[in-house]
């Protein structure tokens, strides 16, 4: 059976003080989760992430819910499922958190999948507000200077376009301060991730996921770091009394894309019975690749930074990364989550599969839409494949 | 010239300026997907993907494409993805132009640098040989020509299987064909003409990202539509509202061709400053009686698009018809019982 952390507790009451910071704050926009978000929290804008609220109702079940009601408005379902979740929600004026506040601008980065281009011009026509669209080229091999310098200029459109709207001026020196936070609360989160690396692992990437919204939607202030130095510190107890997140901790795997969200808890009891533990993922691994700014040109540094993240890189790329995390934790296989909803992600498994140092599997399924999923033949698959690299 | 070339070469959007392509001595070949069974390549890609991306991968695969290189953009996720996919699996060079997402002034620099060194790939393709100014003036010249032409064509007549040769082949003979057609209807006399267009036909826009099939137009024209389009393969191939200046120098020519190229027909895998695209698409829909969405299914880009587009429309008082399709096409029955169905609002 799987074990709880204490840290899930806190990670309740941190997301709900949250939630309910964004019914009082002046100026809300809506960001895609690999926006830069440090121009928002060092203007005073309070930032909503439609990717979390999504992921929300899938963890809730509530996804089919959601997603017909948008699909009832013409949403085909072959859609990615995030967006007929939300924009179900904003039909329905409902969710399981209330619904999400409205917001005064929306920020697009299209750095983790050209969807959200057109998501957020669908928001964008339904709340009559304004939409920034950061274009960052594909990075598929080199990051060229052009590219970069195309970003970069694009920064200093985005703190024009929020200084417009808010009538605030961009404060070098606040921004400065948040993006050192962001960079400490990404370090910290690193190091949680890190401790998968302990055999046996203290923590699955189950735990990581529920974990991840602080990283997500906190970045640039206090709380994550808090956060996640109290979740290493429960993770180094256990480290220190050799419990392992899983009993007798067999085989090491790798996750590969979004959760299953419906269905976290079921496959990680289904792990853990066979002694296997999910020691990673690409996913939250992902918000890593935000570490590396460079402080001296902070602004020019975020176009850097912001660039050849996990999804907006060749798929050569992605190998090296994903054997990179073989490596660190030490992995015995990877479970690779082709996710209807998510075509960037899955797109580039078959390939990956062929580049990877150690074996992997196919399953099929979908982040929130739990239609498309088929446990019994899950099982069989995984199944078969732990039997496979024992 | 390098030698044993084929001297062909394929790209995915119509955004890729087909214009340098040509000028570095290549026949840019628009790929689209046809009636190839698709087997292989679902070993390649997932089945929720587009059947244009999957319909060339097979084709690639079963080694049907004779080309020199192949240019992709970042439309959209499939097409992203396609790019490695391909370069994984095949021995033709791969590209991938980073057409801007967001087309306004701010993205013009950053395209002309992107032109510059697709210049400069399709100058290493062809054996280090520079693209002239000469050269280049001349691509712009005859794809200029052969927009008007085919503009021209279709508003007079639709000819939908000679847009499709324009984009699949030598453009020069493209034209010449074009030009016969027109000189054929030029000696008709406006009245002949006039009695060929039924006034009292319902008219249909028809708008989708590609439609590689005239069999499914001809479908709709029995059913007693007259057809206006919004397709990669037929309209927006050569629309653009940009106006040919004066060129005399290498600068004056790219500059026309990110005029071009911004100003060409809006695509739902762009992004407009004032919502160009559905202002282009609405101001279309006040002129026919009903519009057709002709989807590639799993196209996330068009139907991200469609509820919220076919709203407006509909408030305008025209009818919309949704039709879903995947290539190849193995059953039309099912197109035709759909839109037959549909004329009968009219
Ligand atoms: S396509 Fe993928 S990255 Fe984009 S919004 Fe959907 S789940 Fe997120
Ligand atoms: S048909 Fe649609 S999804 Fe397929 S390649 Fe074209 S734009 Fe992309």
């Amino acid at each position: 059976m799987i074990k709880k952390l204490e840290t899930n507790k806190k990670m309740g009451e941190l997301l709900q003080e949250y939630y309910i910071r964004g019914l009082f704050e002046d100026y809300r926009a809506w960001i895609t989760s690999g926006g830069p978000v440090e121009f928002l929290y060092s203007m005073g804008v309070y930032p909503v992430y439609p990717e979390n609220h999504a992921a929300l109702i899938g963890a809730a079940k509530e996804g089919v819910n959601y997603a017909s009601i948008s699909e009832g408005d013409g949403y085909s379902q072959d859609l990615c499922s995030y967006v007929r979740c939300d924009i179900g929600a904003i039909i329905s004026g409902n969710s399981p958190v209330g619904g999400l506040p409205v917001p005064s601008f929306l920020v697009s980065a299209n750095n983790i999948c050209n969807t959200v281009v057109k998501w957020y011009e669908i928001l964008s026509r339904t709340y009559d507000v304004p939409l920034f669209l950061l274009d960052i080229p594909f990075i598929r091999k080199e990051m060229k200077e052009n590219y970069i310098d195309y970003v970069e200029s694009q920064m200093y459109d985005l703190i024009k376009f929020i200084s417009t709207i808010t009538g605030r001026d961009f404060d070098e020196d606040e921004f400065y301060k948040t993006a050192v936070l962001s960079i400490k609360g990404i370090k910290s989160y690193e190091e949680v991730l890190r401790m998968g690396a302990h055999k046996p692992s203290p923590l699955t990437c189950f735990d990581a996921f529920i974990n991840m919204a602080p990283i997500v939607c906190l970045r640039g202030t206090e709380a994550p770091i808090n956060f996640y130095e109290g979740m290493k510190a429960e993770l180094d107890e256990r480290v220190k009394n050799g419990i392992g997140a899983v009993d007798n901790e067999e085989v090491r795997l790798l996750w590969d894309n979004i959760p299953i969200w419906y269905g976290l808890r079921w496959l990680a009891d289904f792990f853990a019975e066979h002694n296997a533990c999910l020691v990673a993922d690409t996913y939250t691994n992902a918000w890593t690749f935000f570490g590396d700014l460079d402080l001296n040109n902070p602004i020019r540094g975020m176009a850097q930074a912001y660039s050849p993240i996990y999804l907006n890189i060749g798929i050569e790329r992605m190998a090296e990364v994903v054997n990179k995390l073989i490596d660190i934790y030490d992995i015995d296989g990877v479970v690779m989550h082709s996710n209807r909803s998510c075509k960037p992600y899955s797109f580039s498994q078959y390939e990956l599969q062929k580049m990877l140092d150690v074996p992997s599997v196919i399953i099929d399924a979908d982040q929130t839409d739990y239609r498309v999923f088929s446990q019994a033949q899950i099982e069989t698959r995984l199944e078969a494949f732990l039997e496979m690299l024992r | 010239m390098k030698e044993g070339l084929y001297r062909k070469i394929g790209y995915f959007c119509t955004f890729t300026p087909k214009e340098l392509i040509h000028a570095a001595g290549f026949t840019p070949i628009r790929l689209l997907a046809d009636n190839t069974p698709i087997n292989r390549a679902n070993a390649y890609i997932q089945n929720y993907c587009c059947s244009q991306v999957k319909g060339c991968l097979e084709k690639m695969l079963n080694g049907d494409l004779e080309l020199d290189g192949a240019v992709f953009t970042r439309s959209c996720d499939s097409l992203m993805r396609l790019t490695d996919i391909w370069e994984l699996n095949s021995n033709i060079p791969v590209y991938d132009l980073e057409f801007p997402t967001n087309i306004g002034d701010k993205s013009k620099g950053y395209f002309l640098n992107e032109l510059l060194d697709f210049k400069k790939w399709l100058e290493s393709l062809n054996g280090d040989e520079k693209i002239t100014f000469d050269n280049l003036k001349d691509s712009i010249m005859l794809y200029y020509d052969l927009d008007k032409k085919l503009d021209r064509l279709y508003s007079l007549n639709p000819e939908y299987n000679l847009a499709i040769k324009a984009l699949t082949s030598n453009p020069a003979i493209a034209l010449d064909e074009i030009e016969k057609r027109l000189n054929h209807l030029n000696n008709q006399s406006m009245n002949e003409i006039e009695k060929n267009i039924d006034k009292k036909k319902a008219k249909i826009l028809v708008t989708g990202s590609i439609c590689p099939s005239t069999d499914i137009y001809e479908i709709i024209q029995d059913s007693g539509f007259s057809i206006v389009d919004d397709f990669c393969t037929g309209t927006r191939f050569f629309k653009s509202d940009a106006i040919l200046p004066e060129i005399n120098n290498m600068d004056d020519a790219m500059n026309f061709l990110i005029q071009k190229y911004f100003l060409k027909a809006p695509c739902p895998t762009k992004h407009y400053d004032n919502d160009r695209r559905f202002a282009y698409i609405l101001e279309k829909a006040k002129d026919v009686d009903g519009v057709i969405f002709l989807l590639v299914k799993f196209c996330e880009p068009h139907f991200f698009d469609y509820p919220q587009l076919r709203k407006k429309i509909e408030e305008i008082g025209k009818k919309t018809l949704l039709l879903e399709f995947e290539l190849p096409i193995t059953s039309f029955d099912q197109i035709k019982l759909r839109i037959n169905a549909f004329s009968e609002m009219f």
